[in-house]
């Protein structure tokens, strides 16, 4: 009995020591969890993919933009280059690769194709294939994708003799992005005139309808010697891609 | 010698009480974790808004004009209220470009959170940009 009562002491110490330890493994096991960031990285990861597709959006609208407007043809593998270089020079996630190919099967050249014909419709588009892989210790991520950027006009123009020569033409124009409704950013409608092209102004009644749904509707009155009424709609979209349609009016 | 005996029990207790207390001591010092869900929260909002900005291409031109007041009150309209930003731009050779400072107030002595983004101006000469917005709670 003596025994036992001399010993309670220590064992009260060594379940202190338990205790004391309990508490402190438990506090570090609650640090660790809290430490724990795989949640985090993978929302940021697909922040990080979607904001890359924006961007390689963004790069082949752009050099689109400046091709249909003059630029040189390679302007947009030129672009996509340094786009890609950019995106493999980020490391927060991984090892970033981001290989692009422009579309070379017709009716595209170095993934460009521009189409103003004379049948009433125009089309400016470009169209790249994308492949982004990333390589880390806990993910892995192969992604393809393709941007096909395409701005398309068709007109539809007629006119009636008003007297002599003079006559009035109405030109309805649908202007389209990636096949959806869009609106420009400005129009300039010509008729031709012999040998040249004129510009229709307030002087021939000019005047342009927006419906705001890619719907213009264009009138003027103009003397116009032949009885093949050619017009001609260029237009640049809200992206600056231009775009341009020729066609002959048809009388009503 | 029974004198002798409660006092060693007295020290042995004494000494218990002192381990748990020295333990609870520890475990209050220990450097608290940081909320993570908050900076997660204010991490996604960052990145949010910025796609946002950037999904038809305002983020891109804003930068290419320089406008940094309209790109400053974006970001004061878009974040959530209570959240301080700094927002620097840097060009494709990581160059800082915004010539006056984007943010609604100083981050100094705060835990923030940085967010990297990547973008390219949709615009005729098209130029590339890589963002760092750092946000932290006000209170």
């Amino acid at each position: 009995m003596s025994r036992k009562r001399s010993n309670s002491g220590q064992i009260l110490l060594i379940a202190a020591f338990i205790m004391a330890s309990l508490l402190l493994s438990a506090q570090l096991y609650i640090l660790e969890v809290g430490k724990t960031t795989g949640e985090l990285e993978s929302d940021s990861l697909n922040d990080f993919l979607l904001a890359m597709k924006l961007g390689s959006r963004h790069v082949v609208i752009g050099s689109l933009a400046n091709i249909s407007n003059g630029g040189q043809s390679g302007n947009l593998a030129g672009n996509l280059r340094k786009w890609s270089s950019l995106i493999s020079e980020q490391y927060q996630f991984g090892k970033s690769v981001l290989t692009y190919a422009v579309k070379e099967t017709a009716p595209y050249s170095s993934g460009i194709w521009t189409s103003w014909s004379v049948n009433g419709t125009g089309i400016s588009s470009a169209y790249a294939n994308f492949t982004y892989k990333l390589s880390d210790r806990e993910v892995n991520v192969d992604q393809s994708y393709f941007m096909n950027i395409t701005t398309a006009v068709f007109i539809e123009s007629s006119y009636q003799t008003v007297s002599g020569d003079t006559k009035q033409v109405n030109v309805t124009i649908s202007l389209l992005n990636e096949e959806a409704p869009a609106l420009a950013k400005q129009i300039a409608i010509y008729y031709r005139f012999l040998d040249s092209w004129q510009i229709p102004d307030a002087t021939n009644n000019y005047n342009i309808l927006d419906y705001g749904n890619g719907t213009y509707i264009a009138s003027f009155v103009a003397n116009i010697l032949s009885q093949n009424v050619e017009v001609s709609v260029h237009i640049v979209d809200q992206r600056e891609i231009y775009v341009q349609a020729n066609a002959t009016s048809t009388q009503i | 010698m029974f004198d002798q005996k409660g006092q060693t029990r007295i020290i042995e207790a004494f000494l218990a009480i002192a381990v748990i207390f020295s333990v609870l001591l520890i475990s209050v010092t220990f450097p608290s974790s940081p909320n993570l869900d908050r900076q997660k929260f204010l991490a996604n909002s960052g990145t949010q808004v910025l796609i946002k900005l950037d999904a038809n291409g305002t983020l891109g031109n804003l930068i290419m004009q320089e406008n940094w007041t309209a790109i400053k009150r974006s970001l004061d309209i878009l974040l959530p209220i209570g959240v301080s930003f700094n927002l620097t731009v840097y060009d494709e050779n990581l160059r800082p470009i915004n010539s006056q400072a984007v943010q609604n107030s100083n981050l100094l002595s705060r835990e923030a959170v940085s967010v990297q983004y990547i973008c390219a101006a949709q615009n005729l000469n098209v130029q590339f940009f890589v963002l760092r917005l750092q946000l932290a709670w006000t209170r």
